[in-house]
C-alpha cells in the first residue's frame, strides 16, 4: 500500500500545520511518511501546498500521482490537476467551485459546517483532516489525540470545539461516502514507534546531543526553524540561543564562545552564509572550532526564499579567502543528518577548524518518519571527542601555581597531525591569543617567512589527518551494473526510488551516494571509476557542480548530467525517463 | 599580586610619541591595580595600530578581525561570564566597521568592557579618513576634504542603551587609569572612549588641540541624569570634551536575565544535557 494525500490552498490558513498533522497521524497508526511543502515567500495571499507519501514500507521520494487532494480553494485543483488519475479523490465543496466529473467527488460542505459551528476559516483544515481520515478508513480518535495536544495550554473549551469540526468531516464522509472509503489508515497491530522529523529536527536534535551550548543565528529560510527549535528548548537544555542583529555577528559571537571553550553553531542559508565567510576565513587561521549549518535555497542574491537548489556546494567548500582546512559535510536524508551532524561536532573540536554541513530547502523542510529505537540508539552510543581541547580541571599549573610565573601557553605548537593542545581561557597560570594573523607557535603575530610556513604546513597537514582517521568514502547503493549513478545530499532518496522502480523493469543500476563531500581522497575516489561504465551525474543545479569537484580533485569527468535548477526537487521520473526513453 | 611586568608582552611597534603607549600602560595598570593575573581576563582586540596591542599585552586573548571584536566579546562573556571580557578596538574598527555591532552590544547591555582608541583617522593604512574624522578632513581618501559629518559615539551608545559611558584623553594617564578601572568595575555594557592623537597621520586633533578643548567633570555632576548625559554628548558639535564619567546607571547585564546562567555555573561548567527524550515527544 502506498498513496499520496495532498492538501492545498491560500497561505495564511494553516496548511502546514494540517499537512504535518497528516503526516503524524499516518505514522502514529504505523505508516511510513514522506512529505513536501510548496509555498511562496509571503505570509499571506500565496498558494501553499503539502503533499503526504504515506506506505507501509519506508519512503524515500515523492510519487508521480496525488490519489486524495484536498482543495481547500480552487487554484488549489487547477494547479494540481495534472498530477491526478481518474480514480484520484478530490475533496472540496462544490459551494466554493466544481469541475467536470473526470475524477471522484468528495463534496464536503466545508462552508455550511463553518456557519453552523460558527467556526473561523481555519477550521476548515480541521474539518478536511476528519474528512480525510474517514475516506482513509482511519478511527477518529488519533486526530482528537493531536487535536488533544496541540490545544492542551489552552482549555478543555477550546480542544472540544475543535474536535467538533473534525466530527462534522469525519461523520459526514462516512454517512455519504461509504462506498468510496478506501482501507488505507487502518491503525497497525505491530508498529514501531516513530518520529516525524524534518531535516532541520533532525540537525537540531543532534545538536543537543553533541552537547552544543551555543547557538547563534539570524532568520533565514529555509535554516529558521532551526533558530526556533533550539530557542524553543533553551529552559530545557540550558543552551544558550543568540538571534543576533546579523550574520556577521553571528558567527563572531560564536567563534568568541567557542574560543572560551563551548561547543558553537551557527545556521543560515546562503546570503546569510556569504556575509559570514570573512569569520570563516578566522576561525581556519585562529583554530577555532566551530559547526556551519547551511540550509540551500536557489541563488543568487535573494534568489527563491522558499525552494530548494543544491547550488552552494562550490561556494561552501572553496568559502573563505586565504588557505585553511575545512569540512564539508551533505547528509541525504533525516537519519544522515543526525549522524553527520553528530559527527560535525567531534570533528570541529578535534580538527580545530569549521565544518560545514549542507541541507537544502528538500531536506530542510521535508518530513520523514525514522524509527524511535534507532534514534535512542544513535544518541545513545554517541561519544563527545573533544580531540585536543584540554579541560580546565585537567591542566597542572605551570611552577606550582606561581601567580608571579605565568607561561604563555603554546597553542599553535607545530604537531605531525596538524593539530595543537588548547587549554582553555581562564586557566590559572597561563595565557596565550589566538589570532586572526599569521602567528607564532605562541600565539604572536608573526610576518617572518619561515614561521609563516611552518603555520601554513601545520594547519594542512589536517587534511591528511582527516582522510586517514575520519573521511568516509561515497555509500554504494544497488548491484554491480553498467549502469551507475553520482550524486550528493539531499537526492539520495529520489536515486534510491528510481533505482527501486527500474529494478523492478529488470534494469540494474548502481549509485554512489556522497555525503562526505570535501576534502575527499583523491586515490581512492579514482579508483571507484576506473571501469567503463554509463556513468550519470545528479544534482539539482545547473552547473553539476559536484561532477566539477569531482573533476578538480580526481581528473574524472562524468559527461551525462541529469540536472534541475528550475526550484524544484529532482522527479524520480525524470531518471527512470533518460534510462528508459519512451517511459 | 601580579605586576605591569606580567602583562608585558612584547616591545610595542608604535609610533613615537602615539596615545597608544599610555593606553597600552593605563589597561595594564588598571588590570594591575584591580587585582587582575593574565590568566584571569580575556580581550579581545580588533585591527589597527589599536589592535596591534595584541602582541604587547599578556591576557587570554582574541586577535579578531576589523570591527568583529565586539560580537566576540559578547560570545566569550556568554560562554564564561566569570572572565572580565574587554574589547580594545579603534574608532574605525568599532564606529566604522563594526558600527552595527556596536549599536546591539549597548542595547542588550552586555557586561564588556569597549576601549575605543579614538583618533579621528586610519593610521595602520596610512592616513584616510575615520568616522569620527571632522567635516572637511583631508587625507588620502579624502583629499577634497570630507563631506559626511563626524559619528557621535557617546551619543549613539548613549541612546541605544549603554549603562556606563565614559570618555578621557590619552595626554592624561591617570585618567585613563581610574576610567578603565571605573569600567572594568561597572556590571553592563561599558565604553571608555578615549581621545587620541595620532601624531604621524592627524594634523589636526593634536595634543594641543585637545589639551585646549578638554575638561574635566566636576564632582557635583550627576552622572545618572540620562538628559544631562546627553548634552554632554552633544558638546562634540562645539569642539568641547569632557572627561569623566559622563553616565552611569544600574541596570541588569544581557547574561544575567538569561535562566540557563547562574552566580557560580557558567555555561562552559555547567552539566551536560542527556533528557534528550523530553524533546522528541514534540515530533511523535
Amino acid at each position: 500500500m502506498k498513496f499520496t494525500w495532498k492538501i492545498g490552498g491560500e497561505a495564511g490558513f494553516g496548511i502546514m500545520t494540517t499537512g504535518l498533522l497528516f503526516s503524524k497521524i499516518a505514522s502514529r497508526l504505523g505508516y511510513e511518511i514522506f512529505d513536501y511543502i510548496e509555498y511562496p515567500s509571503l505570509v499571506r495571499g500565496g498558494h501553499n501546498a503539502y503533499e503526504v507519501c504515506v506506505s507501509d514500507e519506508k519512503v524515500t521520494a515523492l510519487e508521480k500521482n496525488i490519489d486524495i487532494l484536498v482543495c481547500l480553494n480552487k487554484e488549489t485543483f487547477e494547479k494540481h490537476k495534472k498530477r491526478l488519475h481518474k480514480n484520484s479523490l478530490i475533496i472540496y465543496d462544490n459551494q466554493e467551485f466544481d469541475f467536470e466529473d473526470d475524477y471522484v467527488k468528495i463534496n464536503v460542505p466545508f462552508k455550511n459546517i463553518l456557519k453552523e459551528l460558527n467556526g473561523e476559516q481555519i477550521m476548515k483544515n480541521t474539518i478536511s483532516l476528519g474528512a480525510s481520515l474517514a475516506i482513509l478508513g482511519g478511527e477518529i480518535k488519533v486526530l482528537n489525540d493531536l487535536i488533544y495536544e496541540q490545544f492542551i495550554k489552552k482549555g478543555k473549551e477550546i480542544i472540544e470545539f475543535n474536535q467538533k469540526f473534525a466530527k462534522q468531516g469525519y461523520d459526514f464522509v462516512k454517512n455519504n461516502y461509504s462506498k468510496h472509503i478506501k482501507i488505507f489508515l487502518v491503525e497497525k497491530q505491530e508498529k514501531q514507534e516513530k518520529l516525524v522529523l524534518t531535516g532541520n529536527d533532525s540537525f537540531s536534535l543532534g545538536a543537543v546531543a553533541a552537547d552544543c551550548r551555543f547557538y547563534a543565528s539570524y532568520p533565514m529560510t529555509p535554516s529558521s526553524s532551526v533558530l526556533t527549535n533550539l530557542a524553543s528548548w533553551q529552559d530545557k537544555t540550558g543552551m544558550i540561543v543568540r538571534h543576533a542583529e546579523d550574520e556577521i555577528s553571528v558567527i563572531n559571537t560564536a567563534l568568541g564562545a567557542s574560543f572560551a571553550g563551548l561547543r558553537v553553531a551557527v545556521g543560515t542559508s546562503g546570503g546569510g552564509f556569504a556575509l559570514m565567510v570573512e569569520s570563516l576565513s578566522f576561525a581556519g587561521v585562529a583554530e577555532i572550532p566551530i559547526v556551519v549549518f547551511l540550509a540551500s535555497r536557489p541563488g543568487p542574491a535573494t534568489g527563491m526564499p522558499t525552494w530548494t537548489e543544491q547550488g552552494d556546494l562550490l561556494f561552501a567548500t572553496f568559502a573563505g579567502h586565504g588557505e585553511f582546512p575545512k569540512i564539508v559535510f551533505a547528509p541525504g536524508d533525516q537519519e544522515e543528518m543526525l549522524e553527520l551532524t553528530l559527527k560535525a561536532f567531534n570533528l570541529a573540536d578535534i580538527y580545530q577548524t569549521p565544518v560545514i554541513v549542507i541541507s537544502d530547502m528538500y531536506l530542510s523542510e521535508g518530513h520523514r518518519t525514522i524509527g524511535k529505537d534507532w534514534f535512542e540508539k544513535v544518541v545513545g552510543e554517541y561519544k563527545i571527542n573533544r580531540g585536543k581541547i584540554i579541560d580546565n580541571s585537567k591542566v597542572n599549573p605551570p611552577n606550582g601555581g606561581q601567580k608571579s610565573k605565568l607561561e604563555n601557553f603554546l597553542r599553535y605548537k607545530i604537531t605531525e597531525d596538524g593539530i595543537s593542545e588548547k587549554i582553555l581561557p581562564g586557566t590559572p597560570g597561563y595565557f596565550y591569543q589566538e589570532n586572526s594573523y599569521e602567528h607564532l607557535e605562541d600565539g604572536h603575530t608573526t610576518e617572518e617567512a619561515e614561521p609563516r610556513k611552518n603555520q601554513v604546513d601545520k594547519r594542512n597537514r589536517k587534511w591528511q589527518t582527516y582522510l586517514d582517521q575520519d573521511f568516509q568514502m561515497p555509500i554504494f547503493y544497488g548491484e554491480e551494473a553498467e549502469m551507475v549513478f553520482v550524486s550528493w545530499g539531499s537526492i539520495k532518496g529520489i536515486i534510491l526510488e528510481a533505482q527501486k522502480q527500474l529494478a523492478q523493469k529488470g534494469i540494474k543500476t548502481g549509485f554512489y551516494h556522497f555525503n562526505h563531500i570535501y576534502p575527499i581522497d583523491n586515490e581512492k575516489v579514482k579508483k571507484l571509476f576506473e571501469k567503463d561504465k554509463r556513468y550519470i551525474l545528479v544534482e539539482n543545479n545547473s552547473w553539476g557542480q559536484f561532477g566539477k569537484l569531482l573533476t578538480m580533485e580526481t581528473g574524472i569527468e562524468i559527461k551525462e548530467k541529469i540536472l534541475r535548477y528550475d526550484g524544484r526537487p529532482i522527479e524520480v521520473e525524470q531518471i527512470i525517463r533518460l534510462i528508459i526513453k519512451n517511459f | 599580586m601580579s605586576t605591569i611586568q606580567d602583562f608585558t608582552g612584547y616591545q610595542p611597534t608604535w609610533c613615537p610619541g602615539c596615545g597608544d603607549w599610555g593606553i597600552g600602560m593605563a589597561i595594564k595598570k588598571a588590570l594591575v591595580d584591580l587585582g587582575y593575573s593574565p590568566s584571569d581576563v580575556a580581550i579581545v582586540f580588533g585591527i589597527g595600530c589599536s589592535g596591534n596591542m595584541n602582541d604587547f599585552v599578556n591576557a587570554y586573548a582574541l586577535h579578531s578581525l576589523h570591527g568583529r571584536a565586539l560580537p566576540n566579546a559578547i560570545g566569550i562573556k556568554l560562554a564564561n561570564h566569570k572572565l572580565p571580557v574587554i574589547a580594545v578596538v579603534g574608532d574605525g574598527d568599532c564606529y566604522g566597521e563594526g558600527g552595527n555591532h556596536l549599536i546591539h552590544a549597548a542595547r542588550g547591555n552586555h557586561d564588556i568592557t569597549v576601549i575605543v582608541h579614538d583618533n579621528r583617522v586610519y593610521g595602520l593604512t596610512t592616513g584616510q579618513s575615520a568616522p569620527t574624522s571632522p567635516k572637511g578632513f583631508k587625507s588620502k581618501s579624502t583629499p577634497l576634504g570630507l563631506i559626511e559629518a563626524p559619528i557621535n559615539p557617546l551619543a549613539l551608545a548613549l541612546t541605544q542603551g549603554a549603562s556606563f559611558i565614559a570618555q578621557t584623553f590619552a595626554g592624561d594617564l591617570n585618567h585613563m587609569i581610574s576610567m578603565i578601572k571605573l569600567a572594568l568595575n561597572h556590571k553592563g555594557f561599558s565604553l571608555v572612549n578615549i581621545l587620541q592623537p595620532c601624531v604621524t597621520f592627524n594634523k589636526v586633533n593634536t595634543y594641543q588641540y585637545y589639551l585646549k578643548r578638554v575638561y574635566k567633570l566636576d564632582d557635583n555632576y550627576d552622572k545618572t541624569d540620562f538628559k544631562l548625559a546627553l548634552e554632554k554628548t552633544l558638546e562634540l558639535n562645539e569642539e568641547k570634551f569632557p572627561l569623566g564619567v559622563i553616565y552611569q546607571i544600574e541596570k541588569k547585564s544581557y547574561h544575567e536575565q538569561l535562566p540557563q546562567l547562574s552566580d557560580d555555573l557558567t555555561l562552559i561548567s555547567k552539566k551536560r544535557f542527556e533528557k534528550i527524550n523530553d524533546l522528541i515527544k514534540n515530533f511523535q
